[in-house]
């Protein structure tokens, strides 16, 4: 939609002096006129000026390679790599979508649209941002200098963390959006402190001005922002997004503040890998920020981290769409495809050089996603396992973090152990599959992954209860912990420490951020916030407190396996790992809620849940009484059929244990106990 | 097995429960009569020569028709369809309403089977229901019948009445058995969608008894029946053996049928149709020489197996044979193991290669049935 545009776009921006026939390129070009060569004919390129560095290249020839453009502007070192840090709500997409709108990236009618920045209906649907992007704009500054900026988008969720840090690594600056009637927000701190350690230059954004309420928080939210990164009153930006406020001295500062890249196009290839998406035609599409060297097409690529070889086939930058550009150098931000076949192949937070002649020091902060919390899907239908099998493995072509394992359970049939960065990845994946992949599934009680000792000092990671080991061999359980941020409204500090006491979680700190707002830091064991621990401080706190959590260490604790038998048979599927002291709770719970969801059967049915032979809570349901419908006659018999077809639909969402048939919301209903 | 429905849509008052189609206007009640014969020459058609074992007149309140009407409709469903000698010719009558005269006269016609709805012995009951007859004249009825020469009788029974309580249903237990009718239907009160009484449902007027009670209910007339020599064949009707109702066992083996008159089903082949539910719009379509159907739908294999299945459960079970020879489904493997563990509880009887319902089956009857449809096969 944008490329009609491109050509015209180009020819009048930033190359210095456009004469009739000549185009002057003013930066550090000389370096590259091996690479000019390659791509112009000999007389299509000058030196501007005897004894200068500087080059030109021919109006005409541009016209016939004006996929290059955006590679050549790259050298005039007139340009900005920058990301957005918000809390959910607070903006980013719409002042996203109004950067691109005023540097005319987008027109005001697609504007209107949706939101350009989150192109997944999921995404936009639950207002957050999964996936990385970037785009690059042009903007002619207020003395008529024109720059490319490359807004680098970053996800809005505790589960993306690491991701976020390694897009700002591909950043040199970014801009702090903070809602004027709501403050600061846990993930804003701790994605702005990452930003802060990376040496990012940071231009703050009062958002939502306009808001009649802003009047009365303006001040307040100011002075926790100066608080916080220890700015000015006249460093922060006043803007409303929605309004189109501010926008311009946004771009402004962008070019003022934030410092060009740095970088030796000319020394060993450097580029960091900060995202990657599946493409089915070009297989994995690798974005990256190259820090130091040049890449182009052909040339042999090193992914160091995994090791693996592979030739460059297309190299460009990213702008509404892809822009194939066949070279990209140090500062730059684009893409490049390589013939990958699989997403997992790329590993974000790596280092690509060249083969022939690679870089000694690999990017700092790279680690192997892992995932922390586990959950089994199955397929309603036991027949349609190969299906989910099939889909999984698509889903997983573009969602690098998932891991699926065949396992089997009594009460499921054939399913997968699927592993997940954390519970909104594991909601998305979830959704993904019944959406996109047309899956019926059946999902349960999520839990992490425990190490246990045995009494031979053997190490096992469990990540599905139904494996732990009998007790006799167990001498120890460890289970994962989270150093959690939360930040309110000081009202509430009684409520979240009671919520995270309830949680066996232990205070670490406090400090105010303002008079009003306060700042707390828990440590946590991850187990117990998996079950419903952030709908609850959202609820508990009227929707007021923001969370954001990094993973601890292992640690000890006093952990039981806790199963659940209907009629006498254990329910592998409905086994969790509980702490000694809440099992009782736990199982009462558990029971009355299974007593909810279990329909009556043709018999009674005995809820128990037990602790290896002993029962620690009981429930029954008492069968049902009738169910017959007194008559049926010709007029009744169509009615009667579809109304058994619907029935019928309605068992296969059943599963059955023994002759027990439960319903698929029973394997999770430990997600919705009070 | 090929039955024959028409569907008489008047009655003197409609009852808050009934959802047949029926109005209390007579005006046209002998207009109506022609237009019936006329829509039994409409359906020669589909009619595929096959023998009518037999004929029902249903409503409504058929009663409503003189001898005279009837006889004319009888004499021109002769004409048109070879109707077996031992047919089983039905005519449902309201007890208040009957005379020696006339149900003699309606059995010269070749009615040979009637079926009263006395609902209850108890007044109040009655009351309630909105019926206008009395336990006298419901007892007078019977008499009158058997010496009218009708050797098949039916009597209608309702329960889990509200009001109703072990103790009165007790009593009318009793009282129809004393009677001593060929066939009993005992049906728990359904409150019907569309119905007054479902009106009054809804803005709280009326409470149903508690399931506790209904089950009791049914336990007792089950019981009860059974041992006054009754013997249960469909989940509300019970019948001296041999006088099971051959019609009602044609919809429950998913038999043929031909039906006139407004509202009435039909079921040739597999396609169903249903006449238009209004006696205006009825009459006029007939009277211009179409089908007055508001309605027909193609059975597909699928539905006329879930049919047999689930009609033939309801009624006096599942012949294992003709599942295996009409929809070449061996349904005993389908089943395993859950049949088994059914047949262990007591739900279901197996026996001479039919699944059939216990007493205790045919109080869960719809959820055995959703579980045996949603089997795979």
């Amino acid at each position: 939609m944008i490329n009609g545009g491109e050509r015209q776009e180009h020819k009048t921006t930033q190359f210095g002096s456009v004469s009739d026939q000549w185009v002057r390129l003013s930066g550090e070009c000389l370096e590259l006129r091996e690479i000019l060569d390659s791509r112009f004919r000999r007389k299509d390129i000058r030196c501007s000026a005897p004894g200068t560095r500087h080059l030109s290249v021919r109006h005409s020839a541009l016209g016939t390679r004006c996929s290059l453009l955006p590679y050549l502007c790259s050298l005039m070192q007139n340009y900005r790599n920058f990301c957005i840090i918000a809390h959910i709500d607070h903006g980013k997409s719409t002042l996203a979508d109004r950067l691109l709108e005023r540097t005319g990236r987008v027109s005001a009618r697609e504007m209107t649209m949706n939101q350009i920045l989150d192109d997944n209906p999921l995404e936009q649907e639950r207002g957050i941002t999964i996936k990385l992007h970037a785009i690059q704009m042009d903007y002619k500054t207020n003395n008529g200098e024109t720059y490319k900026l490359n807004l680098i988008d970053t996800p809005g969720h505790v589960d993306f963390s690491y991701e976020v840090s390694r897009s700002l690594s591909a950043c040199e600056g970014a801009l702090l959006v903070v809602d004027a009637t709501q403050g600061v927000e846990a993930q804003t701190i701790s994605n702005l402190f990452m930003a802060i350690d990376q040496g990012l230059e940071i231009i703050p954004v009062i958002n939502k001005i306009d808001l009649p309420s802003a009047v009365t928080t303006i001040d307040n939210v100011k002075k926790q922002v100066m608080d916080l990164i220890g700015c000015k009153e006249e460093d922060m930006i006043l803007a409303s997004a929605k309004a189109g406020i501010g926008i311009d001295e946004i771009l402004e500062a962008v070019v003022d503040r934030i410092p060009p890249p740095k970088g030796d196009p000319k020394a060993p290839l450097r580029a960091l890998i900060y995202d990657s998406v599946f493409d089915a035609y070009r297989g994995v599409i690798v974005y990256v920020r190259v820090i130091d060297g040049t890449m182009k097409e052909k040339d042999k690529i090193l992914f160091m981290a995994t090791g693996q070889t592979y030739e460059l086939d297309e190299v460009g930058v990213l702008f509404m769409q892809r822009q194939r550009t066949g070279v990209l150098s140090a500062g730059d931000v684009g893409y490049f495809t390589a013939a990958i076949r699989k997403l997992q192949d790329t590993k974000v937070g790596d280092t690509v050089t060249l083969a022939s002649n690679p870089t000694t020091q690999m990017i700092s902060g790279f680690r192997e996603v892992k995932p922390m919390v586990f959950s089994g899907i199955y397929p309603a239908d036991s027949d349609d396992f190969e299906d989910l099998r099939e889909a999984l493995g698509k889903l997983s072509l573009n969602d690098s973090a998932i891991t699926f394992e065949p396992e089997s359970s009594s009460a499921l049939g054939f399913g997968f152990r699927c592993g997940f960065l954390g519970l909104l990845h594991m909601e998305i994946v979830q959704e993904r599959l019944e959406r996109e992949f047309n899956q019926t599934i059946v999902t349960t009680v999520p839990n992490v992954q425990y190490k246990v000792i045995t009494t031979r000092d053997e190490v096992l990671w469990v990540d599905n209860p139904a494996q732990l080991p009998n007790p006799t061999l167990i001498n120890e359980i460890q289970e994962p912990y989270i150093r959690a941020q939360i930040i309110a409204p000081s009202e509430y500090v009684g409520t979240i420490m009671k919520l995270c006491m309830e949680r066996r979680g232990q205070m670490l700190g406090q400090s105010y951020l303002s008079a009003d707002r306060v700042d707390m830091t828990f440590e946590l064991p991850l187990g117990e916030v998996v079950f419903d621990f952030y709908d609850k401080l959202k609820s508990n706190t009227r929707g007021y407190a923001s969370l954001d959590y990094e993973y601890a260490d292992y640690k000890a604790g006093e952990l039981v396996r806790m199963d659940i038998l209907l009629n006498g048979e254990q329910v592998d599927a409905l086994s969790s790992i509980v702490h000694r002291q809440k099992a009782h709770e736990w199982g009462k719970k558990l029971c009355t809620k299974l007593k909810e969801l279990i329909p009556r059967q043709m018999f009674d049915v005995a809820i128990q849940a037990a602790i290896g032979a002993k029962i620690i809570a009981r429930e029954s349901i008492s069968a049902m009484r009738k169910n017959v419908l007194a008559k049926c006659y010709g007029g009744d018999i169509s009615r009667k059929r579809k109304l058994i077809e619907k029935q019928k639909e309605g068992k296969k969402r059943m599963k059955q244990v023994g002759k027990v048939e439960i319903p698929q919301e029973a394997f999770h209903a430990v997600l919705s106990l009070d | 097995m090929f039955g024959l429905y028409l569907h008489i849509p008047f009655c003197e008052k409609k009852c808050s429960y009934c959802d047949f189609y029926s109005i209390e206007s007579l005006a046209h009640v002998d207009r109506f009569t022609d237009v019936l014969l006329q829509e039994i020459d409409l359906r020669r058609d589909q009619y595929s020569g096959a023998m009518a074992t037999s004929v029902f007149f249903g409503g409504g309140t058929p009663s409503l028709l003189s001898p005279k009407a009837i006889g004319r409709i009888n004499e021109r469903l002769r004409e048109t369809i070879h109707i077996g000698e031992s047919a089983e010719w039905t005519m449902e009558c309201n007890p208040g309403t009957v005379t020696l005269d006339r149900l003699e006269a309606y059995h010269a016609t070749g009615i040979n089977r009637l079926s009263f709805g006395v609902q209850s012995f108890t007044a109040s009951e009655l009351a309630f229901l909105d019926r206008i007859h009395d336990a006298d004249q419901a007892e007078q009825a019977m008499v009158l019948a058997r010496k009218a020469g009708f050797r098949n009788v039916n009597m209608d029974l309702m329960f889990a009445v509200p009001g109703q309580t072990i103790e009165t249903l007790t009593h009318n237990l009793e009282c129809m058995v004393a009677l001593q009718p060929d066939h009993i239907s005992a049906y728990s009160l359904i409150y019907e969608h569309g119905t007054p009484l479902y009106a009054k449902l809804k803005k709280g007027l009326v409470q149903p008894l508690p399931e506790e009670v209904d089950v009791e209910m049914y336990k007792l007339v089950i019981d009860t029946l059974r041992s006054a020599g009754y013997h249960q064949y469909e989940v509300s009707n019970f019948a001296k053996p041999g006088f099971e109702c051959k019609h009602n066992l044609t919809y429950w083996h998913a038999a043929n049928y031909l039906a006139y008159g407004p509202s009435a089903h039909g079921f040739v082949g597999t396609t169903r149709y249903w006449n238009k539910r209004s006696l205006t719009s009825w009459m006029q379509d007939v009277s211009n020489g179409t089908l007055p159907e508001a309605n027909r739908e193609e059975l597909t294999p699928q539905d006329l197996l879930s049919e047999f299945l689930f009609l033939h459960l309801r009624a006096d079970g599942i012949p294992l044979h003709d599942v295996q020879s009409k929809f070449n489904i061996d349904l005993r493997k389908h089943l395993h193991p859950n049949l088994q563990y059914w047949i262990d509880e007591g739900f279901i009887n197996d026996a001479n290669n039919v699944l059939s319902l216990t007493a205790e089956g045919y109080r869960v009857c719809d959820e055995l049935t959703v579980k045996i449809l949603g089997t795979r096969y």
